[in-house]
């Protein structure tokens, strides 16, 4: 038993290095022990499809409110049910659309999204564009990219019609770059 | 080495590391001060879980018991997080317990060390504090009531009972203010508070040091001096270490923290407290009226302040505790009255069978709001609209209250409806003897003789009459040919009395076209005494003016269900 702290005393120094040693990877080994499952804990979320809508296309408006030659139609795209994590909504707000007939009377659903950084474009009825208010990217009736800092064009959507309805599924791109890809 | 050379040079961490570490402790290291070191690890790993819940929990009473369901059954390790914090803090009120007991039986609050023991008793009280606004938090069925009742005894106080409840509980009722309020009391005020007093309570522990044994004299303990690092921090390490594997088993085995079902203001519930304020639970039920209040406040108060005072009563220079049997014999008789109040309150409750089945009723409740959460996630409205989400939800509700009474139980005036009604060995017994109890047995008219005659076909004749009828449900799973031959033999022995045109008044037996199809049940339900159905004859109340349309949509779509079901499927979707 050491007496006194006497550092010079081989034994005590030998004893005192060995304490230190264990103290440390025992204090290590207890900040492990809960910092491993806490990253674990933390990053749930992480590759997690943790807010869903149902992949069913969305009822939008009759088809033959959207006629050729009209201007565009915005459409909000609601879903039926939403689940947020722990909570499960009904009649959420994802979107919206703006449709429009072409000539050869095909209907073309196109995201508001405006593809450069995911402001909601407008449709400038004196230029015939869709116009972003933000940093005034324009686009073509048909999507088309026209000037402005967007690399592509508007995103289209895939739309069918059953019983005179048109139906939308609501897909988030990535905004950003030229390449679509969903988000 | 150059960097922290740089370091030290700018922020001088060597000098503040060697202040910290190198502190002598007179008499030498010893497990017996572990206590305060154990005790301050397990607030750090309070702050840790906390810190780590907050990412998840949303104060919010429509949010709050979805948030935490969601984080026990979802996230990953979630359980394990929110054990540890639970647990976490009870061990914090045993550990802070014994270091309360040794401190005194060591005398240790004497001078010099009086604020030692002040700021620790109010360390104390607001490890309580946090128990108290922390028990609040998930919004479930426990923490609810039991701190209605702990806000109740603040309405309580003479004179400003009304306004001290109101502001504790931010309004006149419980609700969004009132979690608002216990989290950010929680999260923000008392953590403030304690890591305040923690840091004068250290510090004042550094400048008055350990309190050796008091048999041990004063150069006895110069002669034995040894530095804090690593001598003392080797044996807090090793205590701190052993004290969260402890608690790592407590969670293990308690199979992490309870989360009830969701508050429900409507429901009746047995509320505990945590076992820690079991004796003060306990002691309230001694009294009633203003005695109670006295006593729940007073109570609080008393043991409080003769904790606060006790340095300024006892102030004789001498640790040894037998000169000190007076206050040492008070604080003996304040923990076995503590022990005993607490064990009185586990055995009654032991002893009350009834809290038992209400208990495993309720845990039964937990269980199924848990599983539907999971699965369907909680409505916007909040927790209990959980229950809505599990099937047939609505029509069971109405099943309970307007239509149980007569179809199940001993004291039925109806056929019973249950798992199977409809299907084909409901129909064929029911041809058989349609007078059996479990049919129209109870009714007025199988007392007459206008009853309905058992069917006398047997064999395949029987099963084709059987199949006549069930093919009128609409199942998919019917045998064409059996149904042709069930015609036939409709026209021989039940066309008398029963008609299978739809629409067409039918007597004097009810039209069974579409019988055991939504509409059907919808149209019977409101209305059982049409023409088409029983006539004058009916016996069963009408529900046209009680049920909605859509009310009795739900409740046929229920009774269409059941044809299939069997009655393990049935208890499997709970109480309604």
């Amino acid at each position: 038993m050491a007496s006194s702290s006497s550092s010079d005393d081989p034994p005590a120094t030998t004893r005192r290095r060995f304490l230190k040693i264990a103290t440390c990877s025992v204090g290590c080994g207890l900040g492990a022990a809960i910092a491993v499952p806490a990253v674990g804990y933390l990053l749930y979320p992480v590759g997690r499809r943790l807010v869903t809508t149902g992949d069913d296309p969305i009822d939008a408006i009759a088809a033959d409110r959207i006629v050729a030659g009209a201007p565009p139609v915005r459409v909000p795209l609601v879903a039926a049910a939403q689940r947020d994590a722990w909570t499960t909504v009904r009649d959420v707000p994802l979107g919206a659309a703006w449709l429009r007939r072409t000539d050869g009377g095909e209907l073309v659903a196109l995201s508001a999204v405006c593809p450069h950084l995911g402001c909601a474009v407008g449709w400038d009825d004196g230029g015939k564009i869709f116009k972003c208010p933000c940093h005034e990217s324009a686009f073509a009736v048909d999507g088309a990219r026209m000037a402005g800092p967007a690399e592509r064009g508007l995103d289209p959507l895939p739309l069918t019609v059953a019983d005179g309805r048109i139906r939308i599924t609501w897909v988030r791109y990535k905004t950003g770059g030229s390449r679509r890809e969903p988000g | 080495m150059k960097i922290r050379d740089w370091l030290d040079d700018r922020a001088g961490w060597r000098a503040v590391l060697h202040g910290a570490l190198h502190e002598p402790v007179l008499g030498g290291a010893s497990f017996a001060y572990v206590f305060g070191s154990v005790l301050f690890f397990l607030l750090l790993l309070q702050m840790t879980t906390g810190l780590l819940l907050a990412f998840y929990y949303s104060p919010s009473a429509s949010d709050a018991w979805a948030s935490v369901a969601y984080l026990e059954d979802q996230v990953t390790l979630g359980w394990l997080i929110r054990g540890l914090h639970h647990h976490g803090a009870s061990a914090m009120v045993i550990v802070a317990g014994l270091h309360l007991l040794q401190v005194a039986v060591w005398g240790a609050y004497k001078k010099p060390r009086e604020l030692n023991w002040v700021t620790g008793v109010i360390l104390l009280g607001l490890l309580l504090a946090f128990a108290l606004t922390g028990y609040l938090l998930p919004w479930d069925q426990t923490g609810y009531w039991a701190t209605k009742v702990a806000t109740g005894i603040a309405g309580s106080t003479p004179v400003m009972g009304d306004q001290l409840r109101e502001a504790v509980q931010g309004g006149n009722e419980y609700g969004n203010l009132t979690l608002t309020r216990f989290f950010a009391l929680h999260v923000l005020v008392l953590p403030a508070l304690t890591v305040g007093l923690v840091a004068v309570h250290l510090a004042l522990f550094r400048r008055h040091g350990v309190t050796p044994h008091w048999w041990r004299r004063g150069d006895e303990l110069e002669r034995r001096v040894q530095p804090f690092w690593p001598d003392q921090l080797a044996r807090d390490m090793t205590a701190m270490a052993v004290a969260f594997a402890l608690l790592l088993v407590w969670v293990w085995h308690a199979g992490g923290a309870r989360l009830d079902a969701p508050a429900d203001p409507s429901s009746a519930f047995d509320a505990r407290p945590e076992w820690y304020f079991r004796a003060l639970f306990q002691l309230l039920k001694y009294f009633s009226g203003s005695l109670e209040t006295i006593a729940a406040l007073g109570a609080p108060v008393v043991v409080g302040g003769a904790l606060l005072a006790l340095p300024v009563i006892d102030r004789g220079p001498d640790r040894s505790p037998r000169r000190r049997i007076v206050p040492l014999a008070l604080l003996g008789v304040g923990v076995i009255a503590t022990v005993v109040l607490t064990g009185l309150s586990y055995r009654s409750d032991a002893a009350d069978a009834g809290l038992g089945k209400r208990m495993a009723r309720a845990e039964a409740r937990a269980a199924q709001a848990r599983a539907l959460a999971k699965k369907n996630g909680v409505p916007p409205a909040g927790g209990t609209a959980v229950f809505q989400t599990a099937p047939f939800w609505r029509a069971r509700a109405i099943w309970a209250r307007d239509c149980e009474h007569c179809h199940a139980g001993e004291k039925r005036k109806g056929p019973v409806i249950a798992a199977g009604y409809n299907s084909r060995p409901w129909l064929r017994a029911f041809l058989v003897e349609p007078s059996a109890d479990a049919y129209y047995g109870r009714t007025k008219l199988a007392k007459t003789d206008k009853a309905m005659e058992p069917v006398e076909q047997t064999g395949r004749d029987l099963d084709a009459l059987v199949e006549l009828v069930y093919a009128e449900s609409g199942a998919p799973d019917v045998d064409a040919a059996l149904v042709a031959r069930g015609a036939e033999l409709f026209e021989q022995v039940c066309s008398d009395c029963h008609e299978r045109e739809p629409g067409v008044a039918s007597d004097p037996g009810p039209n069974f076209a579409h019988r055991g199809r939504p509409d059907f049940f919808a149209s019977f339900i409101a209305d059982a005494s049409a023409p088409i159905f029983f006539g004058e004859r009916n016996e069963m109340p009408k529900f046209a003016a009680d049920l909605s349309e859509d009310d009795r949509r739900e409740l046929a779509a229920w009774l269409v269900w059941l044809r299939d079901a069997r009655p393990e499927d049935v208890a499997a979707l709970g109480e309604p």
